[in-house]
């Protein structure tokens, strides 16, 4: 059990260095206002030395975000990585639970954090059957993170639909990137 | 004398319009159901300035009209060059043997005068072909309501020629990202006087325009949920409406204007529900594991047509409003969405992607009868019909980025509504104004 763990905190830390590093070199989607990660995100692990890891790098990874056109604003993690869908569908690929398990692995260190699990399509297909498809995605996420062990009181849910792609080109990559469900932090 | 004449003989008309309409009644002269409709030809006689110092306002009402009747599929206009030399020949009443060798039809002779902001126009329609007077009509008001007075003469001629008034006094509203956002437009049946209707900087979805005209419903992600808002045309406010969580989307008014259908999460997938008019007492119409969409009721209000995925693809379906007897209507190809019940109950428009492209297509409530009326290199979505079930306006990438264009209901005649700095998509068509 105790390996096991191990081999769990191993992967999120290297995990966290990898993201960090990609962030750095990519630099820096707009902050709107505030100081993104003024505070530590939950509560520090039993190690020190892990838990200063941890928070450096979660701290490090929040980012404080405004929707235009949507009142408040939120907090957004690299940490919690998109995962990706098929075209018309919403099942989980085995990517996408391997993603998932990293992020409930988060989730249940971080017991305070509220999410939203937004639904998101491509462009393809009509607006409103979309958001029907957005609103399921969101929901077989969150369903697998609360089988998980995440607490289903802590996520929330949305469909955007078409309405937020990641990459507005018209074609297969693009539309691979938008059908996705991404991850925000409403409180912590 | 003459003049004394023409003068009395437009009292006449303008008195007699009404007793008219009574006894003789509107001959059907072109069949719009036929598959193939000939346009009818009619003659517009230049207006006679009746006593006013505004000679710009005959090429105004002129263009107006004629423009009308154009984009109504229903007539050719013939050009002046083409009309009897005769000055007779636009007479009133005309001089109905030099027409004899003219390709027009119908003939509309008319006038106008204007005083300071007021503004009168009239008209006579002449039937050439049996040399008859048919109707005589005479609009007052101020000259800001020009092409209101022009619009409602086009009902009147079209009326006269098929049998039903034409629907030149209604709107569309439709979604538009000339913004930067998507905000709801509205725009005039003719394409003309675009005005933007919301400006609340979010995601806005579906308009759904009331039936008695004053509202428009529309989703929208303000509160970053999409919750259910109305627009109030008159008192030019937002009104929220339902804010379940989760969604309230594509709502559509209930033919009474009494309930509306909408798409609300039920069990983490969206179901069919139907709600009073003011949000309240929502009651769940569909039951299934999978994904309902986009309800369209029927014009008796007893049927909703529906999109949902538990074949596994996206497909239309009817049910009763109580949920009972569900219905699979379509079944080929592996995409069909976007239901819209015509109003005169016989037909139902929906989209359907062929060859990797979606098309607008009609099928009768019973699903026999599946018409193709797109061929396009776009996708062509979101069909919506004119309340008199003669057109269907419905958004296309045809000619690049999403546009809004109407057609005849037959699929003939497709123009594109108007041109915003935008993507444009889901029309809806607004009643009757002129009632």
């Amino acid at each position: 059990m105790a390996k096991k763990w191990f081999v769990v905190l191993g992967v999120i830390i290297s995990l966290m260095v990898v993201v960090s590093c990609a962030k750095k070199a990519v630099k820096e989607e707009p902050v709107v206002t505030g100081k993104a990660g003024e505070q530590a995100w939950g509560k520090p692990g039993e190690g020190a030395e892990r838990a200063g890891v941890e928070e450096k790098s979660l701290q490090a990874s929040l980012e404080r975000k405004k929707y235009p056109g949507i009142e408040g604003e939120f907090l957004e993690s690299s940490l919690l990585k998109d995962i990706q869908f098929g075209f018309d569908r919403y099942d989980l690929t085995p990517k996408a639970r391997e993603i998932l398990a990293q992020n409930a692995e988060l989730l249940l260190k971080n017991p305070r954090a509220k999410i939203q699990v937004e639904g998101h399509c491509d462009e393809r297909g009509t607006v409103e059957y979309n958001l029907a498809l957005g609103e399921r995605r969101a929901n077989s996420t969150r369903q697998y993170l609360i089988s998980l062990g995440v607490s289903g009181d802590r996520m929330s849910t949305i469909s955007y639909g078409e309405e937020m792609p990641l990459d507005p080109s018209h074609n297969e990559e693009a539309w691979g990137k938008n059908r996705r469900a991404h991850f925000i932090i409403l409180s912590r | 004398m003459r003049t004394y004449r023409k003068t009395m003989c437009i009292l006449m008309c303008l008195t007699c319009t009404l007793i008219s309409a009574e006894v003789s009644r509107a001959r059907v002269y072109i069949d719009i159901e036929a598959p193939e409709l000939q346009p009818l030809p009619i003659a517009i006689a230049p207006l006679r300035d009746i006593g006013s110092s505004r000679p710009d306002l005959d090429r105004k009402i002129m263009d107006i009209l004629a423009n009308d009747l154009t984009i109504s599929g229903f007539f050719e206009i013939i050009p002046r060059h083409e009309f009897p030399p005769e000055s007779e020949a636009l007479a009133d009443p005309p001089d109905y043997g030099r027409w004899s060798t003219s390709r027009a039809e119908a003939l509309v002779i008319g006038g106008y005068a204007s005083r300071g902001e007021q503004l009168a126009i009239e008209f006579r329609l002449f039937d050439l072909v049996e040399k008859a007077f048919l109707i005589g009509k005479r609009y007052e008001g101020s000259t800001k309501s020009l092409r209101d007075m022009v619009h409602r003469m086009s009902n009147e001629i079209t009326y006269w020629i098929t049998g039903e008034k034409g629907v030149f006094d209604t709107k569309i509203a439709f979604v538009s990202t000339m913004p930067g956002n998507k905000e709801i437009y509205v725009v005039d049946f003719d394409g003309h006087d675009l005005r933007q209707i919301t400006r609340n900087g979010s995601i806005n979805l579906s308009p759904a325009w009331s039936p008695d005209g004053r509202l428009i419903a529309f989703t929208s992600y303000i509160k970053r949920n999409p919750d259910l808002y109305l627009f109030d045309l008159t008192r030019s406010v937002q009104i929220q409406l339902s804010t379940n969580p989760g969604l309230n989307a594509a709502p559509a008014w209930s033919p009474d204007g009494s309930r509306m259908a909408l798409m609300m999460r039920k069990e983490g997938n969206s179901e069919i529900f139907i709600m009073n008019r003011d949000g309240t007492r929502p009651k769940r119409v569909t039951k299934s594991w999978s994904s309902e969409a986009s309800p369209t009721w029927s014009p008796d209000g007893r049927k909703i047509a529906f999109v949902s995925d538990r074949a596994g693809s996206p497909q239309v379906y009817t049910t009763n409003v109580n949920g009972g007897n569900v219905k699979r209507l379509t079944y080929f190809g592996s995409y069909n969405a976007c239901p819209s019940w015509s109003p005169k109950g016989d037909k139902i428009a929906y989209c359907g992607r062929m060859d990797g492209r979606f098309e607008i297509l009609t099928v009768n409530p019973d699903g026999t009868d599946v018409r193709r009326l797109t061929e396009s290199s776009g996708n062509n979505e979101s069909p919506i019909w004119s309340p008199d079930g003669r057109y269907i306006a419905f958004s296309s990438t045809r000619e690049g980025r999403s546009r809004i264009y109407v057609m005849n209901a037959n699929g003939a005649n497709q123009r594109r509504l108007t041109s915003t700095q935008g993507k444009e998509s889901s029309p809806t068509w607004s009643p009757r104004m002129d009632r």
